[in-house]
């Protein structure tokens, strides 16, 4: 993906914070489209979202959204929807109150932005509440009305940090549905989340981030791919596990073998050698009763764990 | 569809002072203005009850008549205690109480300038002081001035009030730049009229010109009640700067503040 193309474009971006440096030299492009940003918590995340969204000026390097610079450049938020972290709002007004004003101050006018501020209520299953304060709403619903005032003004860039926090399965699950559906027409979204399971059920496109660098971006199977020259963990529960190591800590690949309770856990360079190992010894009757081969690295979780851990 | 022409600046100004304003009429920083405002009115309503010259003053000679009582009340009580107070209250507010209720993001992330945001409230703060303060030295007014004596002093209680709103937009500014700027623009706001406009007014020559109060009393149109006390001396010092003068000052602080807490609040980054 090159720059030019990317609705996102980060350039040799810094930020520091005093001494503390939240992120370091970071170069990303992120192409249209749904895109998770992952990462840790402290990672970053929520830092670069606010670069993005011109919350916070680089210490050093470029931001550009949508081809436009950020910081200072307020017609920008035209196109942008943001949906920040924080649990705050002005809890006496009412969640339709806050949204309408909101959309308004985005540039609808005064009837359509209160037409705006009720579909964008209702697509979040807060049509009934949309008259209470805000004061009066639950956890989950407080988070959904954050998003309704980020996707009112239908932006064609929506950033969202962490939108799923607090939500119940229902509102999560509308919540997944909108982000999926907005994806479909076009428009690109941003998600940030350090639970990456909800991102994998949103896209396939990711950004992985820890400690204010990229360790990786693109497709999950490509990053897969890159998890494949670092050792894998199996976990091979069978009768003779004495044996079995004996025989597999010669083979070539293989760095550590621990002892659990009835089951080795073998660290390998080459999982595929492993498990063809394991196969045959199995099929020559050398193991006896093989029962369980499982690698904690076949989910996404593993591949996060795997490009941050040292 | 999304729109795609930002709102005109006045209209986004409209927007953010219609959201302002009743947060901040509602707010416990107005409870207490209101109640800073008023006191002087009932205490003032309290001695005429238990005086019947008038309201008895610490250092004066005797009781003094109903119009002077005023007088002293605006120059001493108002506008050198409860506009500046209101002003720090309020005003220091302005910005940080979007800062610390982390509710600013939700309007920076709009396609409005900052400073829009600043204006709109910065007008908010203008309209919701006013009619916490005003109202009530209209009121004390009407309490101590005698109803035979109002159509010949009632040209003072206009003046008065042009000057005490005066005071009121332009410590306003000079504390929405305070705000805009520093951490604790509270304990700036203090130590600037408890502190510094003090001292000033004391000073002999042109120091009290570095302040706001100086310029403020020389607006309002109330002969000072003898040379006693503290307020006396200063009146004794302070070489007092004439009403054209004071009126330009005025309005050169004011602008000047209010652009330079623009240009604070255009830079300043307000999320961490």
């Amino acid at each position: 993906m090159s720059a030019g193309q990317a609705v996102v474009a980060v350039r040799q971006l810094s930020k520091w914070y005093g001494q503390v440096c939240a992120l370091n030299d970071l170069t990303v492009a992120i192409p249209a489209g749904v895109t998770g940003l992952l990462g840790p918590n402290g990672a970053g995340k929520s830092t670069l979202m606010k670069l993005i969204t011109g919350q916070l000026r680089p210490s050093q390097g470029e931001v550009r959204v949508l081809g436009q610079a950020v910081w200072g450049n307020p017609d920008l938020f035209l196109r942008v929807g943001y949906c920040p972290e924080q649990d705050a709002f002005y809890e006496e007004m009412t969640g339709l109150a806050w949204v309408r004003m909101l959309a308004e101050l985005s540039g609808l006018p005064a009837g359509e932005a209160e037409t705006a501020a009720r579909r964008a209520l209702a697509l979040l299953d807060l049509g009934d509440a949309a008259g209470r304060p805000i004061g009066s709403y639950s956890k989950g619903m407080r988070q959904r009305v954050k998003l309704a005032q980020a996707i009112a003004h239908e932006p064609d860039l929506l950033v969202l940090d962490e939108p799923l926090l607090g939500l119940d399965p229902l509102g999560r699950r509308a919540v997944m549905t909108l982000i999926r559906a907005w994806g479909r027409d076009g428009r690109s979204i941003i998600v940030s989340s350090h639970v990456l399971h909800e991102v994998e059920a949103l896209t396939s496109t990711i950004v992985l981030i820890d400690r204010g660098r990229v360790l990786a971006e693109g497709d999950v199977h490509q990053i897969r791919a890159l998890i494949d020259r670092r050792p894998h963990t199996v976990r091979i529960r069978a009768g003779n596990v004495r044996e079995l190591a004996s025989w597999l800590a010669a083979d070539e690949g293989v760095r550590s073998v621990r002892f659990e309770q009835g089951a080795i856990t073998v660290e390998t360079a080459a999982p595929d050698a492993l498990y063809a190992r394991v196969t045959a010894l199995a099929a020559e009757g050398r193991v006896a009763d093989v029962t369980e081969v499982t690698s904690p690295d076949d989910n996404l979780q593993a591949v996060f764990r795997y490009l941050v851990e040292p | 569809m999304a729109p795609r022409t930002p709102p005109p600046p006045g209209r986004a100004v409209r927007l953010i002072f219609d959201l302002s304003l009743g947060r901040m009429l509602w707010s416990s920083r107005s409870l207490f203005t209101a109640l800073l405002a008023a006191a002087p009115l009932v205490l003032a309503l309290a001695g005429r009850v238990l005086s019947t010259g008038g309201v008895a003053f610490a250092g004066s000679s005797g009781p003094a008549d109903g119009l002077t009582s005023f007088g002293v009340l605006i120059m001493l009580v108002y506008a050198r205690f409860v506009v500046p107070v209101a002003a720090v209250v309020l005003g220091t507010s302005i910005m940080a109480d979007e800062v610390e209720g982390r509710t600013l993001t939700y309007l920076f992330a709009r396609p409005v300038p900052r400073w829009a945001v600043l204006a709109g409230k910065y007008l908010a703060y203008l309209v919701c002081t006013a009619l916490l303060v005003l109202p009530t030295v209209t009121v004390l007014y009407f309490a101590l001035v005698p109803l035979a004596s109002v159509g010949a002093t009632f040209g003072l209680l206009l003046a008065d009030l042009l000057a005490l709103a005066l005071g009121i937009a332009v410590y306003g500014a000079v504390f929405a730049l305070a705000g805009a700027r520093l951490r604790r623009p509270v304990v700036f706001g203090f130590l600037f009229v408890f502190g510094w406009e003090q001292v000033a007014l004391l000073l002999p020559g042109t120091v009290n010109r570095v302040t706001v109060a100086g310029y403020l009393e020389a607006l309002i149109p109330h002969d000072p009640p003898g040379s006693s006390g503290l307020f006396g001396l200063g009146q004794l010092v302070g070489d007092k700067p004439g009403v054209p003068e004071a009126v330009l000052c005025l309005l050169v602080v004011h602008a000047v503040c209010l652009w330079l807490a623009t240009l604070a609040v255009a830079r300043r980054e307000y999320v961490e």
